[in-house]
């Protein structure tokens, strides 16, 4: 892992790479110098064996030159003194030769000089024998010693040509052992020199290759970075422009184009052009701001409609701020985002907003019809009905009386319908403010305000610790009183009421309606009482509009008391359940939230 | 001041004819030693009220909605005139609305009766606002006693 990093570190192959061609320069150098070596001793050995030839030539002249000689003594025939017989021209050009050969090596040249001295003098002997054999009856006894005398000097001359001959093989000998070694030498320098260019060259094509490579993978994420770009534009509606404020010349990008409702670099990319696509009323403003802040260095923002090719208008905000690019120039920066989408919902919302308004608005004097101008000749008939009674009843038949009592029921109930209706549509209308009320004091002033009601009723009414929750306090307190006559009037006739409003810990999470219900967030008051209850599987009905369980005209209700706390509970972003038992009670639970 | 010398002089203002009717008839059954003067709109009662002649009522019931001039236009007219601040008034309508219990209340009204639906409880509601000790009405006023239940 350490020597992939050093590898994958440009510097240090850098700084390997140099060692490398000095250590290849230095073999090559020392190689070269082996190989001038090996040069001059094969010329060395050469010219030893040409020196060497050369002698034993001179020997083997020597050696003629006596046997002519003795050939000449015997049989006295000049003929064979003809034939070249001591030519010094041909000794001479021999030395001549040997002193070329040997002029580099002082030791040979003094011993081809004394052999030139000891040739002087066998021919000179080869002379003074030739004078004394030519003789008539020549004195034989100086002949011999002559002759003696002339093949002692030529065994001695042989004995030194030898001698040389020997210490020049020697010599040779040595220098071909060092031949051979420089050879070996030079051999291993030259494969070591090849190994090291190998792998010089091995590791240097691996490394070009994997920066290629990494070159390439790097091209090729880029290229990705730039197409999901150019996708992310498309997919995200917004395009792109940047201007050097140098070279004063813009980029679209080809989103830019699109937005605009053709091809991509359709045009020249010029604020000109762009312009024909602006809105007449858009275009001096946002000419004055975009050149405004290449003044400012300021970041902009402008809203500009543009008109398409096709006549679509588009809604487009038009950002840009200030940088500067890798040459420090300046270039604006800006971002082209199509809002048309967004812009036409708002008009939609608008447009539903003023509709509801206005549906808000007719239920606001819908209220006041019902609240007034229905209540005012409701209220009339049953003035004229009290004054009817009081003062016409005595004369009435009981039948008369009894339908009296009738049609004074069935106005009574009807007001209580308005009320109800009016205080149900009061709790539909929004805008009311949440303020932190104490339940506690809320419940007192109601059950004062009950007080007649619970008197007639005999009903027992007992409030627990009740928390301070953030609320509309007019629903609250409608909410508690329409729980409270609800107990009230579905009480068995029989048996005492009692009725109990408190505070429950919610000691397990509780769905309700789907949502979870907590003791951290959520408070959980429990309404209960023993009354004449109900089957369970009507829960729900119970606080549908106009839904009434019980038809027994004894119990005088109008369906909307519930529903009306329905509405009040889920006002306050709460939930309201019950649990019920005919004969046995019910039990209505709500929860508000501890945080709104 | 009303003292017991003065018989208590009572103006009524509202449109409804039914409702005069009621109100004058529910007076005479309780037989009270009362004056009452009875107005169909605000315009008349206004026009009674500003001239200078007239000795000072005490007790002025007084409808809002009435056309032209209304309950909450007179309210304001005789509460921006000193000359009317030792007059009650009783706001006396059919509308329970909040909004109308509030405006009134912030206007200068002394209480504030819902029209009842019964004769008795008309006559209970007279003759409980005649006999109030307007004094001490007045000095403990608050939200919850301006609102008259029956």
């Amino acid at each position: 892992m350490k020597f992939l990093r050093l590898y994958k570190n440009d510097q240090v192959f850098k700084i390997a790479l140099g060692i490398a061609i000095i250590v290849i320069g230095y073999i090559a150098s020392v190689f070269y110098s082996k190989m001038q070596k090996l040069d001059d001793s094969v010329e060395l050995i050469a010219t030893s064996n040409q020196t060497q030839l050369e002698l034993e030539k001179l020997l083997s002249i020597i050696s003629n030159y006596e046997t002519y000689l003795r050939s000449y003594i015997i049989t006295k025939d000049e003929a064979y003194l003809k034939n070249r017989f001591l030519d010094r021209g041909e000794i001479e050009r021999n030395f001549s030769r040997l002193n070329k050969l040997t002029a580099h090596n002082p030791i040979m040249v003094r011993d081809i000089d004394s052999l030139k001295v000891m040739f002087d003098t066998r021919f000179a002997i080869f002379r003074e024998t030739l004078t004394v054999a030519r003789i008539k009856n020549a004195d034989k006894q100086a002949l011999n010693d002559l002759l003696l005398k002339g093949t002692y000097l030529t065994n001695k001359m042989r004995e030194h040509v030898y001698r040389t001959i020997n210490d020049e093989a020697k010599k040779l000998k040595v220098l071909n052992e060092s031949h051979q070694f420089e050879l070996k030498d030079s051999m291993i320098s030259a494969f070591l020199l090849v190994i090291l260019s190998l792998l010089i060259l091995l590791l240097s094509f691996n490394r070009m290759n994997s920066d290629i490579n990494e070159l390439q993978k790097a091209n090729d994420e880029l290229k990705f970075l730039n197409h999901s770009f150019n996708n992310a534009e498309k997919v995200a509606n917004f395009g792109h422009w940047k201007l050097n404020l140098k070279t004063n010349t813009y980029i679209f990008s080809d989103n830019f184009y699109r937005l605009l409702g053709v091809e991509p670099q359709s045009f020249e990319a010029t604020p000109e052009n762009v312009s024909k696509f602006m809105h007449s009323e858009d275009f001096d403003y946002a000419m004055k701001v975009h050149l405004e802040s290449l003044q400012t260095l300021e970041p902009t923002s402008v809203m500009i409609r543009y008109t398409l090719p096709n006549g679509d208008l588009k809604y487009i905000n038009s950002v840009g701020s200030f940088m500067q690019n890798s040459k420090g120039e300046q270039v604006k920066v800006g971002v082209h985002y199509d809002l048309t989408e967004q812009y036409k919902k708002n008009i939609e919302l608008e447009d539903n907003n003023r509709e509801l308004q206005a549906i808000n608005e007719e239920l606001e004097s819908f209220n006041n019809i019902v609240s007034h101008d229905l209540q005012e000749p409701l209220r009339k008939i049953q003035m004229f009905i009290s004054r009817l009674e009081e003062k016409e009843g005595s004369v009435l038949s009981e039948q008369g009386k009894d339908y009296f009592a009738k049609i004074r029921a069935a106005a009574n109930r009807m007001q209580s319908l308005m009320i109800d209706l009016v205080n149900y549509t009061r709790t539909i209308k929004g805008g009311r403010t949440f303020v932190k009320t104490n339940l506690n004091s809320l419940l007192e002033q109601i059950l004062h305000e009950l007080a007649l009601n619970i008197e007639d009723k005999n009903a027992q009414v007992t409030v627990g610790n009740l928390p301070t929750i953030k609320a509309i306090p007019f629903q609250i307190e409608q909410l508690f009183i329409n729980l409270i006559t609800n107990s009230l009037k579905y009480s068995k006739e029989d048996v005492q009421p009692k009725i109990k409003i408190a505070a429950q810990k919610i000691t397990e999470t509780e769905i309700v309606h789907g949502k979870e219900m907590t003791e951290k967030r959520h408070h959980k008051i429990i309404v209960s009482d023993n009354g004449i209850g109900f089957r369970q599987e009507y829960a729900d009905k119970i606080f549908v509009l106009f839904q009434r369980l019980e038809t027994d005209s004894k119990y005088s209700g109008t369906g909307l008391g519930l529903a009306i706390c329905k509405k009040i509970v889920e006002n306050h972003n709460g939930c309201i359940a019950v649990k019920s038992k005919p004969g046995k009670g019910s039990e209505f639970s709500i929860y508000f939230p501890k945080n709104n | 001041m009303i003292t017991h010398k003065d018989p208590i002089h009572i103006l009524l203002a509202d449109d409804d004819e039914d409702d005069r009717n009621f109100f004058s008839e529910a007076l005479a059954e309780l037989r009270m030693t009362n004056k009452v003067t009875l107005f169909k709109d605000g315009k008349e009662l206004m026009d009674y009220l500003e001239r200078p002649d007239i000795r000072m009522p005490h007790i002025l019931f007084l409808d809002l909605n009435m056309p032209g001039k209304t309950g909450f236009d007179c309210l304001r007219e005789i509460r921006t005139n000193p000359r009317f601040k030792e007059l009650s008034i009783a706001i006396y309508s059919t509308s329970s609305a909040e909004k109308d219990i509030e405006e009134t209340f912030v206007g200068g009204a002394n209480i504030y009766i819902k029209k009842p639906n019964d004769f008795s409880k008309l006559k209970k509601v007279i003759k409980d606002v005649v006999n109030i000790n307007w004094q001490f009405h007045s000095s403990g006023l608050n939200k919850e006693t301006f609102f008259f239940s029956i």
